[in-house]
């Protein structure tokens, strides 16, 4: 008994958790020295941060022991519970104060579309994993986890949260690649994609989505200031140089120059603060923690544990990209969070989760 | 469990592909980081240490406002504020000292000013003193290098140019309060700030969305000291900033007539009257003027008020801040008598011919009615009633009246109700009825009431411009007007965007003859010897009008006929007097209240005639030298009629002695 669970420790794979603590170590303190300055009510963020951290942890370590099977078994019962949850908010947010993306639980504000994301992604990895896995998918096999991802995609984006809806379409994108697409099918969805992107861009978004995305391509026609944002943080960002600024002496931040910087922009105030150097620092490791996940995704014995893995990676992968295109003005503002780096509970404890399950895999692989 | 190692392996391509686009993708973050802090970094770290991009409000010009005759009344000002910014306060120990010399505040003022604002952002800036004079100006800008932080703002205060004169009219505006801040947001859509200043009273409320126009922000350049200038493109940096302009307010022409308000006024105050006078044109219900005093002066609630100014308004006992033509209603006492005589008329309770006694008192049951004089024994008609204002003449009518059929002619010519004016704060006035009286007390209606009421005491109420309204509609004979203050408002290159139209609010249809017998009445009043405004008849102005005396408190028997100029000040009656001319087509209506002023011909008719006389003079010069000569000719007849009776008494005494 003592044994079995020295076993269990010893073959435990801490890589992940471990990525995610440095991650997140250097977050909270970056946390710290972005809202030190602002008034009241902002400064303890980082407590709340780690936290949610704590937390965040506990779930995924606990998670990390059920196994892959049980995950495997239930994915569609968590899939159509979550959707249930997404409608349950569009109700919700009918019925009460206008648009909510929460559901408050006791004193908790759970936002069910981030969890959305994983249970996308463990649906998805149940469908491929069973719809012939040895052979290349064809563009007709694409219509059932284009359903499972259509589904939730659209409650969200209703709510409206656009930011989230695309990424659970760019996290199936990844899964799709991997699961071998052939290159002719690639091509033909891309094109089909930028002509759908046009009329959606017409018809589909929001008057302020739609402001978004012009003041990207040109930031004159904003008069709101979107792009009083966006340069701001070039500032910040630009002010670094090659070393920054030194630690807790961000101006541009702690000036309140920069909106959101607790939220969206952390990376900006980071780099302000640390230069070139450490961003490039930072970056390695987001970069060693996605290597080590795709590692996974070629090692572990199934095939829903390797697709799901590669699922999980687009996730983070697809936050980390994002939110570092937009506060460096490669991209317009999309309100997507830097992962373990931006303060927010629910996107934590989506991490923790995440970094839970790959964890309970990559433990799995070493059972024999 | 085993055999998909194999399906694994086929993907370890494609594993190895996603991990080239992670790569890819991060190379493209890095590039774009290298260009953001390697090679423009040095250009954006001079940037973020020396200049800051500040956004900054632009409020909207606030409109003008005109009178009737084009003069202007309501004006903007520059005035400058010296204005601190915390975060560029270098070393607080010598510039606050020195700053506080050169405003000429003590150290104590200038730190209650620094804690009032120890919550806000270290990068916003705060005012330290308003309205700098040119010195302070000149010595703040030529001190500036050892003033860091200390900074001038312009700002635009806006000036009454007529001071107290009409200032409830105009009104006023001041900043926003927390507590008005959540309701007007949620009220106009519109997001206010602490700082906006709105329109708080009079016609600056009424039409401040019109008169406020729209802020726009614009962005500037801070540099190290916090003194902003005007951004200047470093290198195609702030392209994609714009700003956005202000839209200024729209002007407006109000009905008002300047030469009007400034003769009605200079009567008003030469004798330091309280009370208030309103002028109406009789054939568009427009206001001509109005004034009410004392007043306050609304500049300086635009320049921020100071606290001794404030409590020296709110703890008068004048009670400065209240407009008493519209805000305050008063018994309008005999200026009512002319609608009792309307209801008695129309109900056939009289006709023309009706004759009876005006002695000196009236009994109803126990209760003992006086007449307003002692003396006094003659058989009069109603126009004559009028004229001489004979209480006994209307208790006698009054008691064969019931309160309701008096209340439903009273109403038709808006008594008791609004008269839409638009100005905030309008009282209704109060006309009672049986069912009113018994909801409000509990007790049935008395018929001695009735009879107070018919001479406009007890518990009728009306405020000036009611009395304005309804006399207007007697001299155009049954159009009751809803009164207007707004001419047009005038867009900011000087075109019309909007005209006020008369509106008729209610159209009374009465026998001809009532309407004759009493105007005829109203014009004997002033223009026959006998009538109580015979002294104010004024000088060619063929002027029609009732004279009116409200009685404060009830008084006891032995103070009924005692002077009221010698009744202590707040036990005197209150003076009304409601007129309108000329009397064969009437154009002006205008009404007066005086507290305390004791009679309404001799404290309020003043008033009317100098508005009257002026409104001839300005727009009808030949018709007033005309009703002069007329004048002149009616009154040597009446001085001929005088000597013959005086003859004949003597004659008759001499008989008699024989």
């Amino acid at each position: 008994m003592f044994n079995d669970t020295m076993d269990t420790f010893k073959r435990y794979d801490y890589t992940f958790f471990g990525g995610m603590f440095a991650i997140f170590a250097i977050g909270v303190t970056n946390l710290y020295s972005a809202t030190h300055a602002d008034r009241a009510g902002l400064q303890e963020l980082y407590m709340y941060q780690a936290v949610w951290f704590c937390i965040a942890l506990s779930v995924g370590f606990a998670l990390s022991f059920i196994s892959s099977k049980t995950f495997f078994r239930y994915s569609y019962i968590i899939f159509i519970g979550n959707v249930f949850l997404l409608v349950l908010v569009l109700l919700l947010g009918k019925i009460g104060m206008g648009a909510q993306r929460w559901l408050a639980i006791g004193p908790f504000r759970l936002q069910p579309s981030e969890l959305m994301k994983i249970s996308t992604v463990l649906a998805l990895s149940r469908w491929f994993a069973r719809s012939g896995p040895d052979r290349e998918l064809t563009i007709k096999e694409l219509l059932v986890p284009l359903l499972i991802v259509m589904v939730p995609a659209v409650l969200v984006i209703v709510q409206p949260d656009l930011g989230t809806g695309m990424l659970l379409i760019l996290i199936l994108a990844v899964m799709v690649f991997y699961r071998k697409l052939s290159w002719k099918s690639i091509w033909i969805i891309v094109v089909i994609a930028i002509m759908c992107g046009g009329v959606m861009y017409k018809y589909g978004l929001k008057e302020y989505q739609r402001k978004r995305i012009i003041t990207f391509i040109d930031p004159h026609a904003d008069a709101k200031g979107s792009g009083y944002n966006a340069i701001q943080s070039e500032i910040a960002i630009g002010s670094g140089r090659l070393l920054g600024k030194g630690y807790m002496k961000s101006s541009q931040g702690a000036l309140a120059f920069l909106p959101e910087n607790h939220t969206d922009f952390v990376f900006s105030i980071f780099n302000e603060e640390h230069g070139f150097i450490g961003a490039l620092f930072l970056i390695s490791l987001y970069l060693i923690l996605f290597f080590r996940y795709i590692w996974l995704a070629t090692s572990v014995q199934h095939f829903f544990e390797s697709v799901a893995t590669i699922g999980f990676m687009a996730i983070i992968f697809w936050h980390t990209f994002i939110n570092m295109c937009m506060v460096t003005g490669l991209m317009p503002v999309v309100g997507i969070p830097l992962p373990m780096m931006s303060y927010g509970g629910s996107s934590m404890l989506t991490f923790g989760i995440v970094t839970g399950i790959a964890t309970s895999f990559s433990n799995s692989k070493n059972l024999f | 469990m085993f055999g998909e190692d194999d399906i694994i392996k086929s993907h370890r391509q494609r594993a190895t592909q996603i991990g080239y686009i992670v790569l890819a993708c991060f190379g493209l973050v890095v590039f774009r980081l290298w260009y953001l802090q390697i090679y423009k970094g040095e250009t954006l770290h001079e940037y973020s240490v020396q200049n800051r991009l500040r956004k900054e409000l632009v409020r909207a010009p606030r409109g003008m406002i005109y009178s009737r005759d084009g003069k202007l009344l309501v004006d903007n000002l520059p005035r400058f504020d010296a204005v601190l910014t915390r975060q560029y306060l270098k070393n607080p120990e010598t510039t606050l000292p020195f700053l506080a010399q050169i405003l000429g505040m003590s150290m104590e003022d200038l730190q209650a000013i620094l804690d009032k604002n120890k919550f806000e952002a270290r990068y916003r800036p705060f005012v330290i003193k308003k309205d700098l004079t040119a010195k302070e100006i000149a010595m703040i800008e030529t001190e500036s290098s050892s003033l860091p932080g200390v900074s001038i703002d312009a700002f635009i205060s806006r000036e009454y140019k007529d001071k107290e004169m009409g200032a409830h009219l105009l009104g006023y505006i001041s900043e926003i309060t927390q507590e008005q801040l959540p309701k007007y947001r949620e009220r106009d859509g519109v997001n206010y700030r602490l700082g906006d200043f709105i329109g708080q009273f009079g016609v600056e409320q009424q039409l401040d969305k019109t008169l406020r126009g729209v802020s726009g922000h614009e962005y500037v350049e801070v540099d190290a000291l916090g003194r902003s200038r005007k951004y200047i493109n470093v290198d195609n940096l702030f392209k994609g900033i714009e700003d956005e302009p202000s839209v200024p307010g729209n002007s407006i022409r109000l009905t008002i007539d300047h030469d009007l308000q400034v003769a009605g006024y200079e009567a008003l105050v030469k004798e330091k009257k309280i009370g208030g006078f309103v002028a109406l044109d009789v054939e568009t219900g427009e206001v001509l003027a109005m004034v009410s005093n004392p007043a306050f002066d609304p500049s300086q609630f635009s320049r921020g008020l100071t606290s001794e100014y404030w409590s020296s308004l709110v703890n008068n006992k004048d009670k400065p801040l209240r407009d008493r033509v519209i805000q305050d209603h008063y018994s309008p006492g005999s200026t009512f008598k002319p609608f009792t005589a309307i209801a008695a008329l129309e109900e056939g309770i009289i006709n023309g011919n009706t004759q009876i006694r005006c002695h000196g008192i009236f009994k109803l049951g126990k209760k003992i009615f006086h007449s307003w004089k002692r003396y006094g024994d003659e058989t009069v008609t109603v126009v004559d009633a009028l004229m001489q204002s004979c209480n006994i003449f209307f208790y006698k009518v009054a008691s064969e009246m019931d309160i309701d059929v008096l209340a439903k002619y009273t109403k038709m010519f808006g008594l008791g109700s609004r008269s839409g004016l638009g100005l905030p704060r309008e009282v209704t006035g109060l006309v009672p009825t049986r069912e009113w009286k018994l909801k409000r007390n509990g007790i049935e209606w008395q018929a001695g009431e009735t009879l107070s009421c018919a001479i406009g005491q007890s518990y009728i109420l009306a405020s000036t411009l009611q009395l304005a309204i309804a006399y207007a509609a007697i001299a155009n004979e049954g159009k009751v007007f809803k009164p207007k203050i707004i001419k047009e408002v005038i867009g900011t290159d000087g075109e019309v965007i909007e005209k006020f139209t008369p509106e008729v609010v209610r159209e009374i249809q009465l026998k001809p003859t009532t309407w004759q017998l009493v105007k005829k009445g109203l014009y004997k009043v002033m223009n026959n010897p006998k009538g109580t405004g015979w002294y104010r008849r004024g000088l060619g102005l063929e002027m029609a009008g009732k004279t009116g005396t409200a009685q404060v408190a009830s008084s006891s028997a032995d103070r009924i006929y005692e002077k009221c100029e010698n009744k202590p000040y707040e036990l005197r009656h209150h003076g009304v007097f409601v007129g309108f001319a000329p009397f064969d087509n009437p154009k002006i209506a205008v009404a007066s209240m005086v507290e305390h002023g004791c009679h309404g011909s001799s404290a309020a008719a003043p008033i009317v005639e100098a508005v009257i006389s002026k409104y001839m003079e300005k727009y009808m010069p030949e018709i007033k030298k005309e009703n002069e000569k007329k004048q002149l000719a009616q009154y040597r007849f009446y001085r001929q009629q005088e000597e013959i009776e005086k003859q004949k008494t003597e004659e008759e005494e001499a008989g008699g002695a024989e």
